[in-house]
């Protein structure tokens, strides 16, 4: 009991997803001033450290303004569920050795249909808002998210063919350089996927501000654009540590297995997200569904072909 | 060309078979004429047309109150063949008399300037397709701001009664918005703008079914400060400042083209070493604005970075602008006579700085920004304007240049010193909107080269002692001019600006200026360039028009 209530709260729950955003948010903001050539953020405690605690603490206390005309119930659960939702994958996460919370048969499972999910819930977001560009925004990224799914699921098939299993677990033990190798084509056509799904540049088209104002997003103040802010940063860290446990061999470092293996990958994916975010212009939703329909999902098929090959040529009898 | 005489003379044929008051010549390749008679309007028009002179740059009254006189000023404009005709017509001045044939029909490009002269003066166009208000608030509708009896005080009274004005108006139209269209269609109003992250201070009601777009109608006038107006209350070195105030962006550029015009009634020479310095000025401006411009661009299709880079180049710019004139943006450096300040020569150590760090990181732009796959897949399809509508609608700089119209006043009517620059029309084919942003960048690498001439020229000027940096800046005009009207051109960082000057006699304060401005023309396409085209395709579309609200509005 206590063992749970302090998996809820502390690691991998509450507390861990909001150390976790402050300091991702902290480092996007430090990485991305790089590539701008300018500073980022300086004055408040070391190197600017402070600046995004004060403006997450700032958001929290702000008035959540419910605007007029809106279904108060859907506008104002939606956020926490939101949340709730992009948090529980952490639960299936090898994230060392020896620790996952709930070490099931069906962890790829459970990781990929708890990310599918939440681009739903924010859908409902904007369709409650009762605003034109909300809602706009609401049917963009439910566009975006059936097309990019399927990649993204057939993407993520590709170690679980390969290593005959959906157990998260196995599929970190079972992972060595060689099928990492294997499975390179599929983690790049993930990580093109987890763009689509992360409404990350080029893909952005959801929240695409200088279109649709701030999508779902902008009816949103206060304490419910904080959660959803958060929710935000917490899929970031389901969809990284879903990267960094199929193909990067999760925990397994070079001189020694630790979290903090786990923990460096997922930064070197969160630097790569960045940029292609630093030189990437956006695409319109017309040419990110003919690149979905077109191109990914034909070739993660073609993916899946090539792990089979692997499989029969290689892992015989594994 | 047109200085051979002979097209030129073409004009004047046409002009002889109408009943003109006066035919002259007027500058290199302007004829000024007038027209006795309202009627002859239209046909003449038809006649110039044909002849080639396709484009109306403005229509500007003038409105003299003791004559009881409303005069008509048409600019026509071939950008073809660089011939321009100013003609003149007098309209009756009351405002159920004040009425003349709209000339929108045969040239597009008059459509908004009509309509900004019915709503700041009250002339009446016939058979105008569109004739509604545009730029003025709702508490001036039925009102002509402009006009020289218009009682500015006695409006601004009842303040609190005009803003309520306003607001009841917008939301009358926003709860009528849904009911006046077809109930069983899923179309819909969307207001972009006015505080919308990539519009300005500009609404667009787009017409949009879904990402789909219907039709836009744009709505301007949010910041709209009656510049034309504010002139006149100011004496004419005080004027700058309203005049810079066209778009910030570029200041120098739109002083150089009133200047000229009030050194022209006044008949003042200015020194060659003034104009070197507005030519060295207004680049360093053009540039700041360019830079600006390419970052606007990639911001618009959700791309900050070429945005904070160029930001870091234009700094080093904006540190000369400051050494020189003390002001980083409204520097009004600029006025008639020559510049403002003398030049302290170690102010060029500032602008080498500035041009070493552009020579240091332009090379990153272009391989990472100009030629950019994703931008291309965006932009190389969109937007795209043929060479026929360039001159239809009057459009100018670097929107007119991108779709191959050889058209820069810098080299068809020089001023300052560009008579004396070696620089050459840069033109791209396509006409798209990556094709204007290409133009931007390529124009930023020509200004800069223009920088390096002027700089070389003055410090040779002052080494050999020919200049005086510190006495030749400016020459003395009169504080009083003679009564005269004149127009003066420049190429503007965002096109062509027409000023038109009227002054009367002994006048302290200009009596009318018009301020043509290429943002207005722009602006028109943007329906244009839209209809049929998604949502996502606005803030591209409307970015590589280049247009900036300030002088939009005026």
């Amino acid at each position: 009991m206590i063992q749970t209530i302090t998996q809820a709260v502390i690691f991998p729950g509450l507390l861990y997803v909001l150390v976790w955003a402050v300091a991702l948010f902290w480092f996007f903001r430090k990485f991305m001033a790089v590539l701008h050539k300018r500073v980022g953020p300086k004055f408040n405690g070391i190197a600017g450290s402070y600046q995004t605690l004060f403006d997450f603490s700032k958001l929290l206390t702000k008035e959540s303004i419910t605007p007029d005309g809106v279904n108060p119930y859907l506008f104002s659960t939606m956020p926490p569920l939101a949340l709730i939702v992009a948090m529980l994958p952490a639960a299936f996460i090898p994230w060392s050795e020896g620790f996952v919370v709930i070490d099931t048969e069906y962890g790829l499972l459970a990781l990929v249909v708890l990310i599918g999910i939440e681009p739903f819930l924010l859908f409902l977001t904007g369709f409650g808002s009762n605003n034109k560009y909300s809602f706009l925004g609401g049917v963009r990224i439910l566009t975006q998210s059936i097309s990019m799914e399927t990649s993204f699921f057939l993407a993520a098939l590709s170690p679980a063919l390969l290593f005959g299993t959906l157990n998260l677990t196995t599929i970190v033990e079972s992972s060595t350089w060689f099928s990492f190798l294997i499975l390179f084509p599929a983690f790049v056509l993930y990580f093109i996927a987890l763009l689509g799904l992360l409404e990350q540049p080029p893909f952005n088209i959801p929240d695409a501000e200088q279109e649709i104002v701030y999508g779902f997003l902008t009816e949103y103040s206060g304490t419910n654009y904080f959660l959803l802010k958060l929710s935000q940063f917490a899929e970031f860290m389901a969809v990284f540590a879903g990267t960094v446990t199929l193909y990067l061999g999760a925990y397994k470092g070079l001189l020694f297995n630790s979290y903090f293996c786990f923990f460096i990958k997922m930064v070197l994916v969160a630097m790569i997200m960045m940029t292609i975010r630093a030189s990437t212009p956006r695409v319109t939703l017309a040419q990110m569904l003919k690149f979905s329909w077109k191109y990914m999902v034909p070739i993660t098929l073609l993916n899946l072909a090539w792990i089979l090959l692997a499989k029969s040529m290689f892992f015989m009898g594994v | 060309m047109a200085r051979d005489g002979v097209l030129m003379q073409s004009i004047k044929d046409i002009l002889k078979n109408f009943d003109c008051e006066y035919v002259q010549d007027y500058k290199k390749i302007w004829i000024k004429a007038k027209l006795n008679s309202k009627d002859d309007l239209l046909r003449l028009s038809k006649e110039l047309k044909k002849n080639g002179l396709r484009s109306l740059s403005t229509v500007s009254p003038t409105d003299f109150l003791e004559e009881n006189i409303m005069e008509m000023n048409y600019f026509f404009e071939d950008l073809a063949t660089k011939r321009n005709l100013w003609l003149k017509l007098d309209l009756a001045r009351e405002i159920s008399e004040c009425k003349v044939e709209s000339l929108t029909p045969l040239f597009p490009s008059a459509n908004w300037h009509e309509r900004e002269a019915y709503s700041m003066f009250g002339v009446n166009f016939l058979n105008h397709p569109d004739l509604r208000d545009i730029i003025k608030s709702e508490d001036y509708s039925n009102k002509a701001p402009f006009r020289k009896d218009f009682d500015w005080d006695a409006h601004e009274k009842n303040t609190l009664l005009n803003v309520q004005t306003i607001v009841d108006s917008f939301k009358k139209e926003q709860e009528n918005n849904e009911i006046n269209l077809d109930s069983d269609s899923s179309e819909t109003i969307l207001n972009w703008g006015p505080t919308h992250p990539a519009s300005g201070p500009i609404r667009l009601r787009v017409h949009c079914d879904g990402e789909d777009i219907i039709s836009i109608d744009p709505d301007i006038g949010y910041v709209w400060r009656a510049l034309e107006h504010l002139v006149t209350k100011k004496d004419f070195v005080g004027a700058i400042v309203a005049v810079e105030r066209l778009c910030f962006m570029d200041n120098i550029n739109s002083m150089t083209g009133y200047a000229m015009a009030v050194e022209e009634i006044a008949d003042v020479k200015i020194t060659p070493f003034a104009s070197w310095m507005r030519v060295l000025l207004g680049e360093v401006a053009r540039i700041s604005s360019h830079f600006m411009g390419m970052g606007m661009f990639f911001m618009n299709m959700g791309l900050h970075t070429l945005a904070m880079w160029n930001m870091d180049t234009r700094e080093f710019f904006l540190d000369f602008l400051e050494s020189y004139s003390g002001a980083r943006i409204a520097t009004a450096s600029v006025e008639p006579g020559g510049v403002r300040y003398g030049l302290d020569m170690e102010m060029f150590v500032e602008l080498q700085k500035a041009l070493d760090k552009f020579d240091d990181s332009i090379d990153e732009v272009d391989a990472i920004f100009v030629k950019n796959p994703t931008m291309k897949l965006r932009a190389l399809d969109v937007g795209v304007l043929s060479e026929q509508e360039i001159h239809e609608f009057g459009l100018s700089g670097i929107v007119a240049r991108a779709s191959g119209v050889k058209t820069d006043i810098r080299i068809d009517e020089p001023y300052a010193a560009y008579g004396e620059v070696d620089l050459e029309y840069i033109t791209q084919k396509g006409g798209s909107a990556k094709d204007r942003f290409e133009m931007l960048f390529r124009e930023l690498k020509q200004s800069v080269k223009i920088i390096k001439q002027a700089k070389a020229k003055i410090q040779e000027g002052v080494a050999s002692g020919e200049m005086n940096p510190t006495k030749d800046h400016m020459v003395k005009v009169p504080k009083k001019l003679p009564k005269g009207e004149a127009i003066s051109r420049v190429e503007w960082a965002r096109g062509e600006v027409l000023m038109h000057l009227v002054t009367e006699e002994k006048a302290k304060t200009p009596y009318r200026l018009k301020l043509r401005a290429p943002s207005f023309n722009h602006t028109m396409m943007v329906n244009h360039l839209l209809k049929g085209k998604t949502l996502s395709d606005i803030p591209l579309i409307f970015g590589s028009l280049y247009i900036c609200q300030g002088d939009l509005d005026r």
